[in-house]
């Protein structure tokens, strides 16, 4: 029929000026957000002399990474088409299985397998479902927030574990080269995981998942197994920044990572993934969580109260996505 | 009976899309009470004439009038006001609402003051006009529980409701039976003597003489002619359409005697029934038949996108048993789907990503795509197709569909399929990417790929096959090779033996 039309948009003229200034590496997206970061880190340095100083972007760093470990999992939940909501009660889960192990005198390095595998197992079990039975990512991803959080309460009783080894609670506490422990864990995860997403053939199957996922299919694409993949990947992660959290504060809570599904959420958009499926980056979301941490770190700093903080946060989630809309023509 | 004004002049109406000019310089008029075909293949122009009649879309170029009025489009509403009003071919309505609230669909009648809807007096003022149509219709019944001759019915109330002068019905008989046709021409035939003028588009040319006096021909979106049906011929009327003689572009055949793909009693347990053919390398096998016959469940089967209940599948001699497309694929096995955008491609991704989803294995090393590689792979392929704009980086989404389909046969060659499957190959394509889809597929086959290709349009089928299955309600009820290969007789195997009553009917519309 001649009215099916196809668009056959140019790609804007002044986006390629753009683009040709900026490294490969670096989509335009992800300028913008790199943009965003460094106009809330202006506004920060010029109303508090101790926000821009070496210690402080390193604290801001520190407190970011355990949401941006979460987030760079949800990331890639989100582009597959899918969301993980599972994710606080999924690092509770973990924190408290290996926090188990390693007051009960487990070697460590045992204890930390055993808090992956939990972790992976979560996420194992979130995909089969979404990938053989059919069901929503986000119902069975809510199913398994309740499901994980109960399990940790009822393993634990409800009261934290303490007695984690001192040799575990130095190394997360530690620092190379004076940058933080937690921050050289996500930094090199973010790294392994930008090489997954930009250069492998799985990177290429989530993206293709995510953008059409019939498509996909008929174009030889391992559905199923793609989609199990990225949530054993964010279970794993979630386990991570359980094991950060529970090194730095010497004890695994089981209500531990309470809403911290949404502030991954935020990270993730703030850093271009798309809800609907098919968009995302890593260097997008390691920034999202970082202008988030930015903002509350600020905030702080200027003793703005709790609850204007989280005004600030909507504020920014809105506004990030209201340039993007403006931006790119389409959510 | 004929007055001087026309119901409806159209003058050198233009429109073009992104890569595709759909309307160049269209002029026709329609006389009060008179049925006017609109005539041309996919592609000539007829859907985007209607969207540009309803205000739908916007000319570029060119004016409309109503009874000399030259009317001003930009909504829809525009031209129901000015009384035109639409049938699709696909109805629309609410399925769950009633005959009435669907007849009164936008513009309900009010009461207590504009808070309510006067419920009682839509139906009556629905069972005023459908008395005249059809008595049989109950207003107050949902929609849904119609028949779809009934549905159309409906329709046509409410182009009457509105008051039209002009009804544009858009391929109304695709899903129609021959004696619900007949009860529609009667129909046609009384509207029309009340003054009613009526635009009827259709590719079935025997509809065409029976409904209507005079046609307008188009074609690549050029107005051809507009004909007096009672001075003119059916195959006349063809080939203006068709703007060629079919017969001579039959393509050389390249056919080997060696089988690729041995298909013996395939079956879905729903719609495919004791499907058995043989495909040989070098050959293109076409597969025709009437929308809803089972072409495209059986590619579908085939290539293990749906799973088949009973049957075996031999590609090369071995027997498979396809799970999945993916399986189907590592035997060897491509499909070109005819919903491009639905099962085809991934808007956002380059062509180049779009090309590699199949082969990841052989495009990576060590885990790593290799980039380089792949780009120069795709590029070369793209070249060779004559991909435009050139550039195998930029997202897919955003070149056209003929392009788009270039990109869709690539991924298959970089895969090194020896077998393809093409649904509706040229579909949504425009013109001039369509002889070069054909070219390529002629050149495959010279290559050695087997080909089976599904489609509607009949001169497709006819330049591309060396034979042509033809299915009728799921089954495969004939295979025709040489000599036999012709329309009429194509058609004669298509139509189910239930509804058989003569008609020539071959395709199905887009």
């Amino acid at each position: 029929m001649s009215s099916k039309m196809t668009d056959t948009t140019d790609a804007t003229t002044p986006a390629r000026g753009l683009r040709s200034v900026l490294p490969a590496s670096l989509s335009l997206r992800d300028a913008g957000t790199l943009l965003g970061l460094v106009l809330i880190l202006i506004v920060f340095a010029s109303l508090n002399p101790v926000f821009l100083t070496a210690p402080n972007l390193l604290n801001i760093l520190q407190q970011s990474s355990i949401n941006a470990c979460i987030a760079l999992g949800m990331t890639f939940v989100i582009i597959s088409g899918g969301i993980d909501l599972s994710v606080g009660p999924t690092a509770a889960l973990s924190a408290v299985a290996g926090a188990a192990l390693m007051a009960a005198g487990v070697p460590v390095p045992l204890a930390i397998l055993a808090a992956l595998a939990t972790g992976m197992a979560c996420g194992l079990f979130n995909g089969t479902l979404i990938a053989f039975a059919g069901l929503q990512p986000f119902i069975v991803t809510l199913g398994g927030l309740s499901l994980y959080r109960a399990l940790a309460l009822i393993f634990t009783g409800g009261n934290p574990i303490f007695g984690i080894p001192q040799e575990f609670r130095a190394v997360i506490n530690g620092d190379v080269l004076g940058v933080p422990v937690p921050v050289v864990i996500i930094g090199v995860i973010a790294a392994l995981l930008w090489v997954v997403l930009n250069r492998s053939p799985f990177g290429e199957y989530i993206l293709a998942v995510g953008g059409n996922q019939e498509a996909a299919r008929i174009a030889g694409v391992p559905v199923a197994r793609t989609k199990i993949t990225v949530y054993v990947m964010s279970g794993g992660l979630a386990s991570v920044a359980a094991l950060i959290l529970t090194g730095r504060l010497g004890a695994a809570d089981p209500t531990m990572g309470n809403l911290w599904e949404l502030d991954a959420i935020a990270a993730a958009a703030i850093g271009g993934a798309s809800l609907m499926g098919g968009k995302g980056s890593v260097v997008g979301t390691l920034l999202g969580a970082v202008i988030l941490g930015s903002l509350r770190n600020g905030l702080t700093l200027m003793n703005v109260q709790a609850f204007y903080q989280l005004l600030a946060t909507g504020i920014i989630i809105i506004l990030a996505m209201l340039i993007d809309r403006a931006t790119r023509g389409r959510g | 009976m004929v007055s001087q004004t026309p119901r409806l002049a159209v003058a050198g109406i233009e429109k073009g899309f992104p890569g595709i000019k759909a309307l160049d310089g269209v002029s026709f008029d329609v006389r009060p009470g008179e049925v006017h075909g609109l005539l041309g293949e996919n592609g000539a122009g007829k859907s985007t004439m209607l969207n540009v009649l309803s205000g739908v879309l916007k000319a570029n170029a060119g004016e409309i009038r109503v009874d000399g009025q030259r009317l001003d489009l930009h909504r829809p509403g525009d031209a129901r006001a000015a009384g035109i009003a639409m049938i699709h071919q696909e109805l629309q309505h609410i399925p769950a609402l009633t005959v009435a609230q669907n007849l009164y669909l936008g513009r309900p009648l009010k009461a207590a003051g504009g808070l309510l809807v006067a419920r009682r007096a839509q139906e009556a003022r629905a069972r005023e006009i459908l008395a005249d149509l059809d008595p049989t219709i109950d207003p107050a019944r949902p929609i849904h529980e119609l028949k779809v001759a009934q549905q159309q019915i409906v329709e046509i109330a409410r182009a009457l409701l509105y008051e039209a002068k002009i009804i544009a019905m858009d391929e109304p008989t695709s899903s129609l039976t021959p004696s619900e046709f007949e009860s529609l021409a009667a129909l046609i035939e009384r509207l029309r003597q009340e003054g009613v003028s009526i635009i009827y588009v259709s590719h079935k040319m025997d509809e065409v003489f029976r409904v209507c006096q005079r046609a307008t021909i188009l074609r690549d979106g050029r107005f051809i002619a507009t004909v007096d049906l009672a001075e003119t011929s059916e195959a006349e009327v063809v080939s203006r359409m068709v703007g060629r003689d079919i017969q001579h572009e039959r393509h050389v055949s390249h056919a080997t005697a060696t089988p690729a793909l041995r298909v013996e009693s395939l079956g879905d347990g729903r719609m495919i029934r004791d499907a058995s053919f043989t495909l040989h390398r070098g050959e293109v096998l076409g597969l025709a038949g009437l929308v809803g016959s089972g072409r495209t469940e059986l590619l579908r089967l085939v290539a293990g996108i749906d799973r088949a209940r009973s049957g075996r599948i031999q590609v090369n001699g071995q027997a498979h048993t396809f799970r999945s497309p993916r399986e189907a694929i590592a035997a060897g096995i491509g499909l070109v789907p005819e919903e491009r955008k639905k099962d085809g491609i991934v808007r956002d991704r380059s062509v180049a990503s779009n090309i590699a989803l199949p082969s990841m294995r052989r495009f990576s090393r060590m885990g790593l795509i290799r980039r380089r590689v792949l780009r120069q792979e795709a590029t070369d392929l793209m070249q060779q197709m004559n991909l435009r704009p050139p550039n195998v980086d930029r997202a897919i989404g955003q070149f056209s569909g003929g392009n788009q389909q270039k990109a869709i046969i690539g991924r298959w060659l970089a895969a090194d399929v020896d077998i393809l499957l093409f649904d509706e190959p040229t579909r949504g394509i425009d013109i001039g990417a369509k002889s070069e889809i054909y070219d390529l597929i002629e050149k495959l086959a010279a290559q050695g790929k087997a080909i089976l290709v599904v489609s509607s349009e009949l001169p497709e089928i006819l330049r591309l096959s060396d034979r042509v299955m033809v299915m009728r309600e799921g089954q495969i009820a004939a295979t025709l090779a040489g000599a036999e290969i012709t329309e009429a007789n194509i058609a004669a195997h298509a139509i189910p033996q239930s509804k058989r009553r003569g008609r020539s009917l071959a395709a199905e519309p887009a």
